[in-house]
């Protein structure tokens, strides 16, 4: 028996059938139930759980067919136009769900129809024919329901039978509506759980497959199978999603993307390869996969392409693959590039972003001869030093950092950058003085002094910004 | 920042030296008659000491091949990013790095493997910092796979050097550089030390400074390192420091 709280009582939300069959009922108070059976066991009622589990189930109904879709709070729809014969007619697919459900622990009540909404209905109502609904398969309003019932109507091939204008003149545009999802009046698309690619290839096994060798050798096939298809339509994917069926129900996904368009089997079962090695939870076989598919949601077009005699298009199908391969194996975002940002803050102007999202960087001009200005390697935030300077807005002669004297030999400065005034509203920050100085072992380091002093701070502090070497 | 008026001359610049294919020469000096030439570019070479990010990064810009570099580093602990603009004015091009963070040894290691299959790159570095990970088989595998390959591949590591097959260990640490005006820091400067070298000569030390307009080593004079004594406010009223010496005693605390 599952309880959630409603307004300070403990109220019943589901119970099993045995619960059901004493007499209790989801509405009825914890209180009240504990009275009729002491020993009843209670649980909290967790919505969210409830939530995953059916998107689980409805993950595992794409076995069926691709366009499936979760319908809150214990649903769900499966599209099977063009798809019953697979399996056999309509009759043995139904069998098929409710044998494997049941494998599952699940008890389900089927139901085809012409539409969702007629599916659901029959399924919750039971019947065979639509017209014989009830009218709570209409709408759930008590004033509405009152009102059919004093019109004397009791089935919804009742009040399909009535003109639609006076349907909505004395119940509303909403039971219309309500009424046309459950006939075949509007076009009621689904809204499939995992988008639907354009290139699939899928295998079944009447022989659950269970050894890494074999899934990896239907994938290849697989791949094949894809790479033609793909070819014949002169396109690329950028992205392989492969769906591994369970006999026991569970899917897993395994998902690569490529950088370029792509449809070389073998460099994509590399990639595959790489991001099976690369999971964190390795993939649980269980009993074996009777089904295995992969699917191409994303594709871009992908011309055969010849070999330049130079070799720099190659060079660049290597580091594409190469790109590919290392964030299949380390994910997204792990392999990065450096940005550039319109900023005079040095923290602000460079800084890394993932690879496929960092804009071209336009190469710096440099002046000839000069030292670099700017440190090797950053600290953000900078490392709060102790300076000794002789005067408070002249040069440091002496800092400690990490808890070492470090006497200062040489330095260059200031390099005053301001603070970005016009960005806040405020107008406040402090203006920066960045040295570069160098100590008496040749170290190089940016300091700043934060702040003018006399101006903006009687006591100006000093930070580490960056290591030149 | 306004150009200055710099009083010192640069270090005499070499004659270019004679390019031995597959090999990046350093000073065209002694250390590349120790290393026969300069560094071999398909091979692994290990660098340690407190400049070895600053030595990794040259050497990639001053490898010949165009391309990327890929720098494969676990997360940083407190030694600061890699700064894009810094790399900029060390003459290299910041677009040119990739930089690969990888969440562990193992990551870092088989991110390397799969570069080092890669001969469209310029050069791989593996910032392994003390790494327990990276053992004398790891280094092996390194090696063999820059000589198959032919991908310059450099290992930073930290702490007392281990079994290696890398074919050179170098330490890396700043030395003075020559003073500009106003007693500015110059460009940068190296001392290194070969300390080892597979069938060569070692125990080499030499100082090196970078010359980022033509994006190589120039051999450094010493005698241009030595503090110039020049006029107080020499540029834009910057102090000279005689004597760093002469700078007053750090309060305690």
């Amino acid at each position: 028996m599952l309880v959630a709280p409603d307004r300070g009582r403990q109220i019943i939300r589901a119970t099993c059938p045995a619960a059901a069959a004493e007499g209790l009922h989801p509405g009825l108070a914890l209180a009240d139930a504990r009275a009729q059976l002491p020993n009843v066991a209670v649980a909290d009622h967790d919505p969210a759980a409830d939530a995953a589990c059916l998107d689980w189930l409805a993950d595992g109904a794409t076995r069926w067919s691709p366009m499936v879709a979760a319908c809150a709070p214990h649903g769900f729809l499966i599209d099977i136009s063009g798809c019953a014969h697979l399996f056999g007619g309509e009759a043995s697919l139904i069998a098929d769900v409710v044998t494997r459900l049941g494998r599952l622990g699940f008890s389900a009540t089927p139901a085809i129809a012409a539409t969702p909404a007629a599916a659901m209905a029959l399924a919750r109502f039971g019947g065979r024919r639509v017209a014989d609904l009830p009218l709570a398969a209409l709408t759930d309003l008590e004033p509405v329901a009152v009102a059919l019932r004093r019109a004397g109507l009791k089935r919804v091939g009742e009040v399909a039978a009535l003109p639609r204008a006076a349907i909505a003149a004395r119940f509303g545009e909403a039971l219309l509506a309500a009424l046309d999802a459950l006939t075949e009046a509007v076009p009621q698309p689904l809204d499939p759980r995992v988008p639907l690619a354009e290139v699939m290839a899928q295998q079944r096994f009447a022989q659950p497959i269970a050894t890494a060798d074999a899934v990896r050798a239907a994938l290849e096939r697989l791949l094949l199978r894809c790479a033609v298809q793909l070819g014949a339509r002169g396109h690329g994917g950028r992205q392989f999603s492969l769906a591994l069926y369970r006999a026991d129900g569970h899917v897993w996904h395994v998902t690569v993307e490529t950088a370029a368009p792509q449809r070389d089997a073998a460099v994509l079962l590399r990639l595959f390869d790489e991001r099976i090695a690369a999971l964190n939870d390795p993939l649980d076989p269980g009993f074996g996969y009777d089904l295995v598919r992969l699917a191409v949601p994303v594709t871009h077009s992908l011309d055969e392409s010849q070999l330049g005699l130079e070799g720099g298009q190659l060079a660049d199908t290597q580091l594409a693959e190469l790109v590919d391969r290392l964030t299949a194996r380390l994910g997204r975002g792990r392999l990065r590039r450096l940005a550039r940002a319109d900023t005079h803050i040095p923290e602000q102007a460079s800084f890394d972003l993932a690879w496929d999202k960092a804009p071209p960087l336009a190469p710096a001009r440099l002046e000839r001869g000069e030292p670099p200005t700017r440190p090797i390697r950053l600290f953000d935030p900078p490392q709060p030093i102790e300076v000794l300077a002789e005067v408070p807005d002249g040069p440091p002669r002496r800092f400690r950092w990490r808890g070492q004297v470090r006497d200062v030999a040489a330095q260059e400065g200031p390099e005053r950058i301001a603070a970005e005034w016009w960005r806040r509203k405020d107008g406040a920050g402090l203006t920066r003085d960045y040295w570069r100085v160098e100590d008496g072992d040749g170290r190089r380091y940016w300091l700043f002094r934060h702040g003018l002093y006399g101006r903006e701070t009687d006591d100006p502090r000093w930070y580490l910004h960056g290591l030149f070497a | 920042m306004p150009p200055v008026v710099r009083l010192l001359p640069p270090p005499r610049a070499p004659a270019e030296p004679p390019a031995r294919p597959g090999r990046l020469p350093l000073d065209g000096g002694a250390i590349d008659a120790a290393l026969n030439g300069g560094l071999a570019l398909a091979g692994c070479h290990e660098i340690y000491g407190p400049a070895g990010t600053a030595l990794a990064l040259m050497l990639a810009l001053a490898a010949p091949r165009p391309g990327p570099i890929l720098w494969v580093a676990a997360p940083f602990g407190d030694e600061g990013r890699l700064y894009g603009a810094g790399i900029a004015d060390l003459g290299g091009d910041p677009a040119r790095l990739w930089w690969v963070a990888a969440g562990k040894p193992i990551d870092m290691l088989r991110a390397a493997a799969e570069a080092q299959r890669c001969a469209a790159l310029a050069c791989v570095v593996v910032e392994a910092g003390s790494a327990a990970a990276v053992d004398l088989t790891v280094t092996r595998r390194l090696q063999l796979a820059a000589a198959a390959s032919g991908v310059f591949t450099l290992l930073v590591r930290a702490g007392p050097p281990r079994p290696s097959a890398a074919l050179t260990r170098w330490r890396a640490r700043a030395a003075p550089a020559r003073r500009l005006a106003g007693n500015a820091p110059g460009p940068p400067r190296l001392a290194l030390t070969l300390e080892r070298q597979r069938g060569g000569p070692a125990d080499i030390e030499h100082e090196l400074e970078w010359d980022r307009d033509r994006r190589r080593f120039l051999p450094a004079d010493r005698d241009l390192r030595v503090p110039q004594r020049l006029p107080v406010g020499a540029a834009f009223g910057r102090r000279a420091t005689p004597h760093p010496g002469a700078a007053p005693a750090m309060a305690a605390g």
